[in-house]
């Protein structure tokens, strides 16, 4: 950031990209997913605008964590203000069976597995977090959240074709 | 427009820029400030025998309260205008640094129970003169901090304009310390405290929406 202060348009593209992929994590476990893209690029429109107010005796991560969390209190305050349509009582929905099946199958194969694999495989796999996150939630170091995922993986990999065989 | 688009946008539109630098923003406020001061001498409504008004039985609490909470909401708006800065656990020692200095006028003012005694005491016509003087004072430390802010990037758009209005509205009765001639802790806490109020009430209902970014 600090070379991109003085003008360097390469430096400036790279912290741009990688910003871009940070905000879009950031925003996919925040907003519907049809509003991350646009509020990375709101962030981002920011960050250029108020370049000048970034202290390069400070680190860069909070600054942008500062403003992107700003932006994302300001759309959600404009999510509340925004008028909203009363669905009809009788609407015409997309069969969802399928997709609850599925989930019950899973939680069932879950549920099989030792407490920490599967808060592990439900925190990075299932609610969309990074190791270093899960890792944190969980209280556990990172190598032993990315151990408990693959046995646990593993393990429902063989209990689903086991199942399969079975059926 | 994609994400890629709109990242190569604004690399073609990169250019050097200033960064900001909280000591700055403080030294431009302090010159307007300083300024104001200097042509409230220059122009003569300032008290010319400043060994009379030093006198004054309430001069030291009026300058050292506003003076004080001048300087540290001015300064605690300055760097709330950083993103990343925090004004929560600041405000709670201004608050209190608000409380002292009302609660030694309060004391000291000599509580009246009479209300003809109230009326007199608190001389409404010369109050509410007082109170649109300082209000008037509060303007130019108001507009450059709202500048300041508007260029910065403020991320509590609560805290910061009552900040703001709360240092122009104290720096505005700071100076009018010295061109007051009432002396009543009573009087001063009304029509003082009324002025700072509206001040600081203006700026946290109209600045968020020029703050906003």
């Amino acid at each position: 950031m600090l070379a991109a202060q003085r003008g360097d348009a390469a430096a400036y593209r790279r912290l741009l990209v990688e910003a871009g992929a940070w905000l879009q994590r950031y925003y996919s476990r925040r907003l519907p997913a049809s509003m991350v893209d646009d509020a990375a690029q709101e962030v981002l429109l920011s960050l250029h605008t108020k370049r000048h107010t970034y202290d390069s005796s400070k680190p860069f991560g909070p600054w942008l964590a500062a403003i992107a969390r700003y932006k994302w209190i300001d759309r959600l305050r404009a999510m509340k203000d925004a008028p909203t349509e009363e669905l009809d009582e009788e609407l015409a929905v997309r069969d969802h069976g399928e997709a609850v099946q599925s989930a019950r199958v899973l939680e069932t194969l879950l549920a099989t597995l030792k407490p920490a694999q599967a808060n592990a495989i439900r925190l990075v796999k299932l609610e969309g977090l990074s190791i270093k996150e899960a890792a944190e939630r969980l209280g556990q170091t990172m190598a032993l959240v990315k151990v408990n995922i693959h046995r646990g993986l593993r393990q429902l990999s063989e209990r689903a074709q086991e199942d399969g065989h079975e059926a | 427009m994609k994400l890629d688009a709109l990242i190569e946008r604004l690399t073609e539109d990169l250019s050097p820029v200033r960064p900001r630098r909280v000591w700055i923003d403080a030294l431009i406020i302090a010159l307007i400030a300083a300024g104001e001061l200097a042509l409230l001498f220059a122009v003569g409504i300032a008290h010319l025998d400043m060994h009379r008004v030093m006198s004054q039985p309430t001069v030291g609490w009026r300058i050292v309260s506003l003076g004080l909470i001048s300087l540290v909401s001015g300064w605690l708006a300055i760097r709330s205008f950083d993103p990343t800065f925090s004004a929560r656990g600041s405000m709670r020692w201004l608050a209190l640094i608000v409380v002292l200095c009302v609660a030694y006028g309060v004391l000291t003012s000599g509580l009246p129970v009479a209300v003809a005694s109230i009326v007199q005491r608190l001389a409404w016509h010369s109050g509410v003169q007082c109170a649109s003087k300082i209000v008037l004072l509060s303007i130019p430390p108001l507009l450059a901090l709202a500048v300041l802010g508007h260029r910065g990037a403020p991320t509590d758009l609560r805290r910061t304009p009552l900040l703001i209005g709360l240092a122009a509205a104290a720096w505005g009765a700071f100076v009018f310390v010295f061109a007051c001639p009432f002396n009543d802790p009573l009087y001063i806490l009304t029509w003082y405290g009324l002025a700072c109020g509206i001040v600081t009430l203006v700026a946290r209902l109209v600045l968020p929406r020029f703050a906003r970014w």
